[in-house]
């Protein structure tokens, strides 16, 4: 039986995650949530993860940590938690906790942290970061490894800023990577020219060979 | 059954030139092309699983001469060998799905990619002049369906969704029956379907040699291959297949906007809730319900999972389906894809004079083909197909966000809430983009 409910994530205080709600953000929410997050019991994972929401910013450093957990279920508890804090905090009106959530996840691209876990804060900043994200987002435009989930997180969040950022990158980044800035500056609704969409030009031969031909 | 003869491609053509109807571009452009033949030559783009029913289906046309079958292709070599021995020596055989779509000789593409290529896929096809038959749903995200819509009529292509429920003889009855009153003012109409599994437990691994993963994932944001994506399995990610509601939903629910003749009318409010899974990959809730509201007409749609299912009946089973409740009294649509089953009533009924006489599809390809042929709107067509798409893509938003979600249908935005409205869309690997 599964009995969390998202819907009724914020209820789940009542279910045992209370005293959490109650002191959102102290040390021992925090701790509480941790422990769930690292219980072997998926009940209790789940109901750890579905409340974390309500433990906010500070859960977020722990939860990145936790995220590297060698038990892949408990990892993915600690992900899917972070990623219920970001959808808390990007609730209508929630305008300081979402302000705390998103200074913590900057604090997670750091080259301290695995590429697992940047990967995953920069997809998250996404969805709710504004212009205090960019730099640090920009900045991963120059590591191969991140620079097309950056391209990308930079194209989604909206402003001049996060434009700003994309037309530098045209200019600066490696030519190889350049009709990828482009198609996100077009998508913006900056007109390009001198990178040609790629997007139907076929790269990708079979070896497999008509049966009977 | 429909032979698309060239000379009747250009009756049609010539006889459209006079009159304010749209006639594809791609059926004009039939005349000069080498290997036609005469008939509508067809591509394939996904051939494992629905791809394999597809093929097998044209392929069968094909050996009847009603169509070419010219080309398949597919991320999955195993797929293609296997394919290619249903297709038979004169299809050609590609990975990539860009070298079909470059051919001039091809008319038409049959789309049954993993869901989150159809957004895509269908849009390049429609920039490359091609008519589409896109699988069920549509789209993945709010923005992909707007996209696909644009192409389509920038393009003048013709557009079928594979939510098949529609073309059945069951579902036009019942739709007979409720447009002529017969159960009153629908108020509520209620949906039930088994719930999603729980699983995807296996670990990351590197892909096999026959898979291209990198086309595989396409516009999805990169991670390492995990068997429990594919094959097949991609239906229990959200961010992929979407669970029950954006497979199973896409036919159920294209049913109830068919029988209440909405498909042209977003909803106003959206809440969901659902019960989340406890371990593995797959992210779908396993319960889930979903409570949409319309407004002028006022009526309401849930989406319930496993939700209350009514007795079989004289219907095949009782999996899925939905229950339409009017003010005189109840109307059962059971299943809704290409097992749709209603009660003896609708069945029987008989629209008085002066009724609402309702369309009834010749068959569900059929209908795309007279579509190529004429330019008539196809029974599932692209708009459609992205409206009840982009219903169980909110609900499912609704879900993930933990809140109630109001759609301005006229800025085409959520009321109030920025993180939704990012969430429209999702930006794309590059070169895999809209």
């Amino acid at each position: 039986m599964h009995s969390n409910l998202w819907k009724e994530a914020s209820l789940a205080a009542a279910a045992g995650v209370l005293a959490s709600v109650a002191r959102a953000g102290d040390a021992v929410a925090v701790d509480e949530l941790i422990a769930k997050i690292k219980s072997q019991d998926e009940k209790v994972r789940t109901q750890g993860w579905l409340g974390a929401g309500q433990v906010g910013a500070a859960a977020v450093k722990p939860l990145a940590e936790t995220m590297t957990d060698a038990n892949r279920e408990v990892a993915l508890a600690a992900k899917r938690a972070l990623a219920q804090i970001v959808h808390d905090a990007g609730r209508p009106g929630a305008d300081e906790q979402k302000k705390a959530v998103i200074a913590q996840l900057l604090l997670l691209l750091g080259d301290d942290r695995p590429a697992a876990v940047r990967r995953e804060v920069l997809w998250l900043i996404s969805e709710i970061g504004g212009d205090e994200s960019v730099d640090a987002v920009a900045a991963l435009l120059t590591n191969a490894e991140f620079r097309e989930d950056a391209r990308c997180v930079l194209q989604r969040i909206p402003g001049d800023m996060s434009l700003a950022a994309l037309r530098a990158g045209l200019e600066s980044l490696p030519a190889d990577f350049r009709p990828a800035m482009a198609e996100s500056l077009r998508t913006r609704g900056v007109p390009v020219s001198g990178y040609p969409d790629q997007k139907l030009v076929p790269t990708k031969a079979t070896g497999v060979k008509p049966v009977g031909r | 059954m429909d032979k698309l003869k060239r000379r009747e491609f250009l009756a049609t053509a010539a006889a459209a030139a006079s009159l304010p109807c749209l006639i594809p571009s791609g059926v004009l452009a039939v005349e000069g092309r080498e290997g036609a033949n005469g008939k509508l030559t067809i591509g394939h783009m996904g051939i494992g699983g629905m791809g394999s029913y597809h093929l097998h289906d044209i392929k069968g046309r094909a050996d009847r001469g009603e169509v070419n079958l010219a080309a398949i292709c597919d991320a999955d070599d195993r797929h293609l060998e296997n394919a290619s021995k249903i297709a038979g020596p004169k299809a050609d055989v590609y990975r990539d799905y860009r070298y079909l779509l470059e051919r001039k000789d091809i008319d038409a593409v049959i789309m049954a990619t993993p869901d989150h290529w159809h957004g895509v896929g269908m849009v390049h096809a429609a920039e490359s002049g091609k008519h589409v038959y896109v699988e069920k749903p549509a789209c993945c995200t709010i923005e992909e369906g707007r996209a696909m819509i644009a192409a389509a009529r920038k393009n003048k292509v013709s557009v079928q969704v594979g939510s098949q429920g529609r073309s059945t003889g069951d579902a036009c009855a019942a739709a007979s029956y409720l447009r002529n009153g017969m159960i009153g003012k629908v108020s509520k109409v209620t949906c039930w379907h088994y719930g999603n599994p729980v699983g995807g437990t296996d670990p990351d691994s590197p892909p096999p040699p026959e898979l291209d993963w990198d086309l595989w994932l396409g516009p999805m944001r990169w991670r390492p291959y995990n068997r429990c994506y594919c094959p097949g399995n991609f239906r229990w990610f959200l961010e992929s297949g979407g669970g029950q509601i954006r497979d199973r939903g896409a036919h159920v629910m294209s049913c109830a906007l068919y029988l209440m003749n909405a498909d042209h009318q977003p909803p106003a409010t959206i809440e969901a809730k659902g019960t989340a899974p406890t371990r593995g990959l797959w992210d779908c809730p396993v319960d889930m319900e979903v409570v949409y509201t319309f407004k002028d007409p006022d009526w309401t749609l849930v989406w319930s999972q496993p939700g209350n299912p009514p007795p079989k009946g004289d219907a095949g089973h009782n999996q899925y389906g939905a229950v339409y409740h009017g003010d005189k009294e109840t109307l059962t649509l059971y299943g809704g894809d290409g097992g749709t089953w209603t009660e003896k009533k609708a069945r029987q009924f008989k629209v008085p004079a002066g009724g609402v006489e309702v369309y009834r599809s010749p068959g569900h390809k059929e209908d795309w083909f007279q579509g190529i042929k004429t330019g008539k709107k196809t029974i599932m067509n692209i708009e459609a197909g992205v409206a009840v798409a982009d219903l169980t893509i909110m609900g499912n938003l609704s879900c993930i966000l933990g809140r109630k979600l109001s759609w301005d249908a006229a800025r085409g935005r959520f009321l109030g809430d920025e993180q939704a409205n990012r969430m429209i869309s999702r930006p794309q690997r590059h070169p895999y983009h809209l």
